[in-house]
C-alpha cells in the first residue's frame, strides 16, 4: 500500500513517519508512538476522550488523519508535564477529585488546557461550555469544572 | 466510636489519581504484548435464527490469519450465574437470539487482515420468527426462546408477605397504576476489551471486570481449564456501573483464539458492539397498587412487574428482585405481594444495572405523592412515617441496624426549604423527592466474604493484597486510606496489589455494593492484627505500655510521652531479628442468611447492613415544548461514614447525572430487534451543560460492624434521583409519568392529558 510521508512534532520530539492513507491521529499517537493516554472511546468524535492540542486547537484524534496535520504541533497528556512539574490542570484534577474510572481524564484535561491557554481565568459559564464537548460517565462534571476553575486561577 | 482519626474522614488525593491525570493509567486496551494479535468477531445479523453451518475454511486461508473459531470449537458448556440458569453458550451453535451475537471470530496480525478474514467466514441460518415485546413473548404461540422455558418467562419472583387481599380491601385509599421505562445503556467510557494470551497450560486474561474470581471460575468452567491456570490480571477498568460483573463473550472469544494460535490475542469492541452485543439494561413495565390508611400509613403493596430480559439469563434472578428488595429495604410494608418476570425476547442480553429499576421505583415514589396529597399529606410527612427506623425487620425479614433514612429525609427537605415549595408551587414548577436504602452487600455462598494480606517490609513501608477491585469508584484508594490509619503509615508508602486471581484471595467484587462494608473491613481487620505485633515490639522497646503506643506518620510514640518514639522501620527490622516479620491475615464474612435464595426462599438477611438517600430535584416545564430544566438537585446519603468525602461525594453527583438527569434524557431506542442508537451522537448521556447544581449532603450513622461506620457509598443517589425527577414532574402538573425518559414528546402528552382532564 502507498503510504505518506509525515513529519509531525508531538510533546517536543520530531516525527518523520510513514503513515497510511486512512490512519488516524489517534491510532498513529496510540500504536506507533506508544502515547495511549487519548482513548478510542467512540470513533466517531462525540465523546472527546481522544482529544490532544494540534497547533493550540483541542482535536478529536479518531476523526483526524494523521495525513492532514503534516507539519503540526502536537501536545498530549504525557506531554503537559515541564521540568518534572505537573500541570496546574493535572493538580488540580487530583486535588478537587476531578477523576474517577479515568476513561475520559486525558481528554478532558486536553480540551481544558486549550482554554487555559487562549482565556485567562475563564467564568464557570466558560468552563462548562466548553468541556461540553466531552462526555465523563462518573463524575457528574461537578468537581471537574471546580478544577478547570482552581488551574485557572493558579495559572493566572 | 472513636471519631479522631488522622486520616479517615479527610478529603485525600486518590491513590490512582496521580496515573490518570498523567496518561499513564494502563487500560485493557493499552496492553501490547510481543506478538500480539487482533480478535474481530462475526455476529448475527438475524434476531433469531437457526444456525445450518459455520464454515472457517476459506477465512483461514487469508495471510496474516493466525486463527478462526466458532462455538463449534468450544466445550458445549452454557454459562449461568446460577446452576438453573445455564442457558447461554456464548458462541451458539444451535441458533442466534439476538442481532448482535457472538457466532464466530478470527485473530490475525492486524485489524485490516482480521476484518478481511471475518466476511470469508460462511455462516448458513435458517431464520426464524422473532419477539421482541414482552406482553407479546408471553402469548400462546410466540416464538419459543429457549426450549426450557415455556411461555419465555425466564425467572418468576414470587413473594407474598402478610394477607395483602384482606388489607387492600380494609385500606381508606387504593390506587393502581402501571408505569414504563425504557432501558438504559451503561455507556461506560470505556468499550469492552480482553486481552488473553495463553502459554505454558496457563491463559492469563485482562478485563474490565467487577469481580475477578467469578470470572475466572467462569471461564475455568467453559475452557475446561483448571482454576489455577486461569489467571486474571490487575487492570484499570474505565467505569463498569453494573455492566461488567459477568463472564462476557468476548472473554470466551479471546481465549479460545489465543490457546488455538498459541499467541497473545486482543479483542476491542466498537462503542456499537458494546452497545449491542455486551450487556444491556432492562425495559421495565411496572404496575402498581398500593392500599393507605386515612392517616397515610401504608398498609398493602401488590405488584406486577415485567422485566424484558433479552434473550438469556445473566443475572436474571437477581435483577428481577433488586428493585423491589431496595425499596422494602426503606418503607414498612406488613402485607406485600410482588409477583416479577423476567422475559426472554429477542433482543440483547440484559443485566443489573447501578440505576436499575427506575420505572418501579419513581413509579412507587410518585404515586405515593399523589395518594399522600389526597389525604392531605406531604411527601416528607408520608415518607417518615413510612420509613424504616433503626431495628426494624423489612417485610422479607432483614434486620436493618443503623439507619439514617429520617436524618436524610429532614436534611434534604431543610436544605431546599421542601414543604413550603412543594405546597405553594407556581406554573410548571415543581419540587419533588426520592428515598431509597440498598444492600451492602447480598447473599454470594462463600464469595460473599474478603480477606486481606498485609505485610510490613524493612523499610516501613507496606504491602496490602486484596482480592477487592475498582471500576473507578475509587476503592484501591479507599483500603489504602484505611490500612493508613490502622498502620500509622502514609498512604504513599502503601503499595496495594489487588483483583489478581493468581495472588488474591475470594472477594465479593464491586457489583453489590460491598466493597466498603467487605472488603474494606477485611484490610481494616489484617491490618489491625499487624498493628498489635507493631505495637507489642514498640512497647519493650520504647518501655511504655502498649495501650500508650500510637502509630502515626511512620513513627511508634508514645501517647504520654511523645518524645519516646521510633521509627516502625526499626520495630519492623526487631521483628525480622526475632524471625517474626510484621505480616498479618484479616478476613470479613458478612452476617448473611445463606439459606436465602432469590427464587426459592426470598427471605433472611439480605446484607450486613443497608445504607439510605433522599434526593430532591427542581424541576420547570417549557409548555410550548415540553422540555425539563433542572436548575438545582440536592442529594443527602446516609453511607455510615464517609472514609473520604470527596470521593463519597464524587460518587453522588455522578449518579444525579446517570439517574437523575438521564430520567429526562437516556433510554434505548428499538425497531424491532434493531438497536437505534448504539453509539454516543444518538444515546444522550448528559453533558456538562445538562447539569444541574448539585447539593451533597453526607449524613454518618456510624454503622457498628462498618469500617470506622463507612457502608456503602454513592449507590443510593442512583436509585432515588430518578424518583425525586418523577415526583418533581408530578407536584409541577399533578400527573403521574407514564413512561421514562421524560423527553419532551412524554412530557407534552402528560400536559395534553391534565388539559383533557380540565376541559
Amino acid at each position: 500500500m502507498k503510504t505518506i510521508r509525515v513529519n509531525i512534532q508531538v510533546n517536543n520530539e520530531k516525527n518523520v513517519l510513514q503513515v497510511r492513507p486512512y490512519e488516524t491521529l489517534l491510532e498513529t499517537l496510540r500504536e506507533r508512538l506508544n502515547l495511549t493516554g487519548a482513548k478510542e472511546a467512540c470513533s466517531m468524535g462525540a465523546c472527546g476522550a481522544c482529544t490532544v492540542v494540534v497547533n493550540g486547537i483541542p482535536v478529536r484524534s479518531c476523526i483526524v488523519l494523521t495525513a492532514e496535520v503534516d507539519g503540526a504541533v502536537i501536545t498530549t497528556v504525557e506531554g503537559l508535564k515541564e521540568n518534572g512539574e505537573l500541570h496546574p490542570l493535572q493538580e488540580a484534577f487530583m486535588e478537587k477529585g476531578a477523576v474517577q474510572c479515568g476513561f475520559c481524564t486525558s481528554g478532558m484535561i486536553m480540551t481544558a488546557k486549550a482554554l487555559l491557554d487562549r482565556k485567562k481565568r475563564p467564568t464557570k459559564k466558560e468552563i462548562v461550555k466548553t468541556i461540553s464537548s466531552n462526555i465523563c460517565r462518573c463524575t457528574g462534571y461537578k468537581k471537574i469544572v471546580e478544577a478547570v476553575e482552581e488551574a485557572g486561577k493558579k495559572m493566572a | 466510636m472513636k471519631d479522631n482519626f488522622n486520616i479517615v474522614g479527610k478529603r485525600v488525593v486518590r491513590s490512582d489519581s496521580l496515573d490518570k491525570v498523567t496518561g499513564a493509567a494502563r487500560y485493557t486496551a493499552d496492553i501490547k504484548l510481543p506478538n500480539i494479535l487482533v480478535g474481530k468477531v462475526l455476529r448475527s445479523p438475524y434476531p433469531h435464527a437457526r444456525i445450518v453451518s459455520i464454515d472457517l475454511k476459506r477465512a483461514l486461508k487469508v495471510p496474516g490469519v493466525k486463527a478462526a473459531i466458532s462455538g463449534f470449537d468450544a466445550y458445549g458448556i452454557k454459562w449461568g450465574v446460577f446452576r438453573y440458569t445455564q442457558d447461554h453458550a456464548m458462541l451458539p451453535t444451535d441458533k442466534v437470539r439476538y442481532i448482535g451475537e457472538d457466532v464466530a471470530a478470527v485473530a490475525a496480525v492486524d485489524e485490516e487482515t482480521a476484518l478481511e478474514a471475518l466476511s470469508y467466514i460462511k455462516v448458513d441460518y435458517e431464520p426464524l420468527p422473532a419477539v421482541f415485546d414482552p406482553i407479546e413473548s408471553m402469548k400462546e404461540g410466540a416464538p419459543q426462546i429457549h426450549a426450557e422455558h415455556k411461555n419465555n418467562i425466564n425467572i418468576h419472583i414470587h413473594i407474598d408477605v402478610g394477607e395483602v387481599d384482606k388489607a387492600m380491601g380494609k385500606a381508606f385509599l387504593v390506587r393502581e397504576d402501571t408505569f414504563k421505562a425504557a432501558g438504559e445503556a451503561y455507556a461506560m467510557m470505556e468499550p469492552y476489551a480482553v486481552v488473553a494470551s495463553y502459554a505454558n497450560g496457563y491463559l492469563d486474561l485482562w478485563m474490565p471486570n467487577a469481580g475477578p474470581h467469578v470470572r475466572a471460575k467462569a471461564l475455568s468452567n467453559l475452557l475446561k481449564l483448571p482454576l489455577n491456570k486461569v489467571r486474571i490480571r490487575h487492570i484499570n477498568s474505565g467505569g463498569a456501573f453494573g455492566g461488567r460483573s459477568e463472564v462476557a463473550p468476548g472473554d470466551l472469544v479471546a481465549s479460545l483464539l489465543s490457546i488455538k494460535a498459541g499467541r497473545p490475542v486482543k479483542l476491542v469492541l466498537s462503542r456499537e458492539e458494546n452497545a449491542t452485543s455486551s450487556r444491556q439494561v432492562h425495559d421495565i413495565m411496572a404496575t402498581i397498587k398500593t392500599g393507605m390508611k386515612k392517616d397515610g400509613t401504608i398498609v398493602a403493596k401488590d405488584y406486577r412487574v415485567i422485566y424484558n430480559g433479552g434473550a438469556y439469563s445473566s443475572t436474571g434472578p437477581i435483577a428481577t428482585s433488586i428493585p423491589f428488595y431496595v425499596y422494602e429495604e426503606c418503607y414498612r410494608f406488613p402485607n406485600v405481594r410482588y409477583n416479577g418476570y423476567r422475559v426472554f425476547t429477542n433482543k440483547g442480553i440484559r443485566g443489573m444495572y447501578g440505576c436499575h429499576g427506575r420505572a418501579f421505583l419513581a413509579g412507587n415514589e410518585a404515586q405515593m405523592d399523589l395518594m399522600a396529597k389526597e389525604l392531605g399529606i406531604d411527601p416528607v410527612d408520608i415518607r417518615l412515617k413510612n420509613g424504616l427506623k433503626p431495628g426494624e425487620v423489612t417485610a422479607t425479614k432483614s434486620k436493618i441496624t443503623s439507619c439514617g433514612l429520617k436524618d436524610t429525609i429532614k436534611a434534604a427537605s431543610e436544605r431546599t426549604n421542601f414543604k413550603k415549595r412543594w405546597a405553594r408551587k407556581s406554573g410548571l414548577k415543581g419540587i419533588g423527592m426520592g428515598c431509597i436504602a440498598i444492600m451492602c452487600g447480598f447473599p454470594m455462598g462463600f464469595r460473599s466474604g474478603s480477606s486481606c494480606y498485609v505485610k510490613i517490609n524493612d523499610d516501613g513501608q507496606a504491602t496490602l493484597v486484596t482480592g477487592l477491585v475498582d471500576n473507578g469508584q475509587g476503592n484501591e484508594s479507599m483500603v489504602i486510606q484505611v490500612a493508613s490509619e490502622v498502620l500509622g503509615i502514609p498512604m504513599k508508602d502503601i503499595n496495594l496489589v489487588c483483583a489478581d486471581t493468581e495472588v488474591t484471595n475470594l472477594d465479593p467484587g464491586a457489583y453489590s455494593q460491598a466493597a466498603a462494608f467487605v472488603g474494606a473491613n477485611a484490610v481494616r481487620v489484617a491490618c489491625e492484627n499487624a498493628r498489635k505485633k507493631i505495637v507489642s515490639i514498640a512497647a519493650q522497646k520504647l518501655r511504655v505500655k502498649a495501650a500508650d503506643i500510637g502509630l502515626k506518620d511512620g513513627l511508634a510514640y508514645s501517647m504520654k510521652e511523645p518524645d519516646k518514639k521510633m521509627p516502625i522501620s526499626w520495630v519492623v527490622r526487631e521483628a525480622f531479628f526475632r524471625g517474626e516479620p510484621v505480616a498479618a491475615t484479616g478476613s470479613y464474612f458478612p452476617n448473611i442468611d445463606f439459606e436465602r435464595e432469590w427464587v426459592s426462599r426470598p427471605w433472611g438477611q439480605m446484607a450486613g447492613t443497608f445504607s439510605f438517600g433522599t434526593s430532591i430535584a427542581e424541576v420547570s416545564i417549557d409548555p410550548e415544548t415540553g422540555k425539563i430544566a433542572m436548575p438545582r438537585f440536592t442529594t443527602a446519603h446516609d453511607c455510615g461514614r464517609a472514609i473520604n468525602p470527596m470521593a463519597v461525594e464524587g460518587q453522588m453527583d455522578g449518579s444525579v447525572q446517570q439517574a437523575g438527569v438521564a430520567a429526562i434524557t437516556e433510554g434505548n431506542l428499538w425497531d424491532k430487534g434493531h438497536l437505534l442508537n448504539p453509539d454516543l451522537l444518538e444515546y444522550k448521556v448528559p453533558l456538562a451543560c445538562d447539569m444541574p447544581d448539585i447539593d451533597t449532603i453526607i449524613i454518618s450513622s456510624l454503622d457498628p460492624e462498618g469500617p470506622f461506620g463507612a457502608k456503602e457509598g454513592g449507590l443510593t443517589v442512583r436509585m432515588n434521583a430518578y424518583s425525586a425527577v418523577a415526583c418533581a414532574v408530578t407536584n409541577a402538573t399533578g400527573e403521574l409519568f407514564e413512561e421514562l425518559p421524560l423527553t419532551p414528546d412524554k412530557v407534552l402528552t402528560m400536559l395534553e392529558r391534565k388539559k383533557g382532564v380540565k376541559g
